[in-house]
């Protein structure tokens, strides 16, 4: 979105409106701060006794708050249904551990090819079912979920190592750095994966293609009949996605050096799901948030082991039916209260603002 | 050789079938009615399943009591659902996303609760007839010929009764035009939950009639789940007729699949023939437009 979009200033500045230009409710300072916060973080943490442990919590939430932020794109943004986040989180790895251990590749290379082949994947289901409304995509999308982790089992061995996924995949190694250094090098490329996946979602969900996407969730015919194609639109959103999703699943192969079936397990995309919902549906920061709050809080909920999923689908239906943006305005409020730039400029009042927000009719839709 | 193994497939694909229109029925009568894509249809199933199971092991009754105790708790759940979790959320804009994640949130909490009540241990559910006899060399259970003829004596009532009582008509008049329905003094949200403790009852009497056949556990209602969203999808979304023909065509389709290529091509192959059509037909079998549902 350039300046070049606002009219030519003629004698009076027009006033932009505070959609068009979303950086200036950013402060430099508060996301600055944070970046170097998180440069500085593991050093300080390495220091402590559990420091290790909470260096990886960290890179743990730096690769689930990247697909859970690209799932809630797809999800939240989009409003298209698709179950095939973890699947193509699973294809990103599976690509990469299959160059590193069954081609030799270096690491750094193989994974690479994670994103590239997530995001064909994705154009291949997309195809034929993005056309579609959202009951189809539900159920084509978990098909493909189902269909990939079956052949991750019964597939040549190569693929699925004997039935249990791949055990052996070289990790990442920085010259002959080991121990507690090794660790922090990880944090870093986790933390640049994530950096760059926040900047990219931010970027696309601030750009008129974003717009567009917002747009067609929020009234869909009302979008259509001013022009936007909603099957492009979706399908470049759900590539966007998928390659961001198979990045992380590529790096969680060689940070575990392997990757096995049991990443298709359903309560993988619960997790997800969780985050999603809990932090906030369709926001920015939500997904992020909820990461942190589910990886944080599955420290303390071990003790209550199966009641864990029990709590969690509950939470997840009360807060989708009665709160469904979930916490994350509520940090909103705090940050435009304390640290944002400035006060939002006082709502232009035009006619914009007397448009509902939904149209009337608009009763399910799929 | 080749007869046994097509009356086999035969046999499978109609079991299976009348099984799968079953449960399809009560999803595509809450699309049609409600437009809830119920992702808790399984779990609705495990609880039928569950409660029957438990008269029979912890009451020591006969299956024929447990039987409709199953399909009422079944009902009563669903029920539940709807008055804590739908209804706040009927008519508001995020109807789709809300429901959505709260069945899926109530489908989790289910099972997860199955497994603390029950362990995780496979359970078996007595056949309410446990006799069989052999035709052309393959294995007819009386059960199986239950559950067909109870899957096609449902069908019809369900169509005699959304076509023929006042309460039926009401159900098809909400889902055709809910605000003329509204106008003329038919109460929609208790319609609503009507249509979901039907659908939930239909679930749970697949539970306890197909538990014998699949041995009962937590996660048993989501393959069935699949299987009925597969053919109310084929079928043709919110048609009662498509599921029922939708349900013999998939199943027949997939036995022959399973006895010729093996079972590992089963949902795979029904997977591309769902594709299929819904390239050559997005509205399925019987696909009815948006306008006239039910």
């Amino acid at each position: 979105m350039s300046t070049g979009a606002v009219a030519p200033a003629a004698t009076a500045r027009p006033a932009i409106d505070q959609a068009a230009v979303p950086w200036r409710r950013v402060s430099l300072l508060a996301v600055g701060g944070t970046v170097l916060a998180g440069i500085v973080l593991p050093w300080v943490l390495v220091r402590l006794d559990i420091g290790d442990y909470l260096v990886t919590l960290l890179i743990l939430f730096f690769m689930q708050a990247v697909v859970a932020q690209s799932w809630n794109l797809i999800m939240g943004y989009g409003g298209i249904y698709s179950f095939a986040q973890v699947a193509l989180f699973a294809v990103g790895g599976w690509t990469t551990a299959v160059l590193a251990s069954s081609l030799g590749w270096n690491p750094f290379i193989a994974i690479l090819f994670s994103p590239v082949v997530a995001l064909v994947a994705a154009v291949g289901i997309g195809l034929p079912t993005l056309r579609l409304r959202g009951v189809y995509v539900v159920l084509l999308t978990l098909a493909f979920h189902e269909l990939a982790g079956e052949f991750a089992v019964t597939g040549p061995r190569f693929i699925s190592g004997g039935g249990y996924g791949l055990t052996t995949v070289p990790t990442f190694q920085f010259g002959n750095v080991i121990g507690e250094q090794r660790t922090i090098y990880l944090y870093y490329l986790a933390m640049v994966i994530f950096v760059i996946a926040s900047f990219v979602i931010w970027r696309v969900i601030h750009s008129p293609l974003g717009v567009a996407v917002i747009a067609l969730r929020d009234s869909e015919t009302y979008a259509v009949s001013r022009g936007i194609n909603q099957f492009r639109i979706r399908l470049i959103l759900f590539a966007i996605s998928a390659f961001l999703t198979g990045l992380a699943g590529g790096y969680m192969t060689h940070y575990n050096g392997g990757i096995s079936t049991s990443v298709f397990n359903f309560s993988n995309i619960i997790d997800l799901l969780a985050m999603i919902v809990i932090g906030g549906w369709g926001t920015f920061g939500g997904p992020i948030l909820g990461a942190a709050i589910i990886i944080g809080l599955d420290q303390y909920l071990v003790g209550i082991g199966d009641y864990r999923a029990l709590f969690e689908g509950l939470i997840l239906a009360v807060i989708a039916v009665f709160a469904p943006q979930g916490l994350w305005p509520l940090i909103r409020k705090t940050y435009d209260k304390y640290l944002g730039p400035e006060p939002p400029a006082p709502a232009v009042p035009s006619e914009q603002a007397a448009y509902p927000a939904q149209l009337p009719n608009q009763r399910g839709g799929g | 050789m080749q007869d046994t193994q097509i009356v086999q497939a035969m046999w499978g694909g109609i079991l299976f079938g009348s099984v799968y229109g079953l449960m399809a029925l009560g999803l595509t009568l809450v699309w049609g009615a409600v437009r809830l894509l119920n992702l808790a249809h399984g779990a609705i199933f495990v609880v039928g399943a569950y409660a029957a199971y438990w008269v029979v092991a912890s009451l020591h009754l006969p299956i024929l009591v447990a039987l409709p105790f199953g399909v009422l708790a079944a009902a009563v759940f669903a029920y539940l659902m709807h008055l804590v979790f739908i209804r706040p959320v009927i008519g508001k804009p995020g109807f789709d996303n809300a429901t959505l994640i709260a069945t899926v949130g109530i489908s989790i909490s289910v099972s997860a609760a199955a497994l603390l009540i029950f362990n995780p241990e496979y359970k078996v559910v007595p056949p309410v007839l446990s006799d069989s006899t052999i035709v052309a060399g393959v294995q007819i259970t009386y059960q199986g010929l239950l559950v067909i003829g109870t899957s096609l004596a449902l069908f019809a009532i369900v169509h005699l009764f959304l076509t023929y009582t006042r309460q039926g008509m009401a159900i098809r008049a909400v889902s055709q035009q809910t605000e003329a329905a509204s106008l003329m003094s038919i109460p929609v949200v208790q319609t609503y939950g009507i249509v979901i403790a039907i659908s939930g009852a239909l679930a749970g009497l697949a539970g306890v009639l197909l538990s014998p056949f699949f041995f009962l556990n937590p996660q048993s209602g989501f393959n069935p789940m699949i299987q009925a969203l597969i053919v109310t999808i084929f079928g043709g979304l919110g048609s009662i007729r498509g599921a029922l023909v939708a349900g013999f065509v998939l199943g027949v389709f997939e036995s022959f699949v399973e006895v010729f290529y093996g079972v590992s091509w089963a949902l795979p192959g029904v997977f591309i023939l769902i594709i299929v059509m819904l390239i050559v037909r997005p509205n399925g079998l019987f696909g009815i437009g948006e306008v006239r549902r039910l």
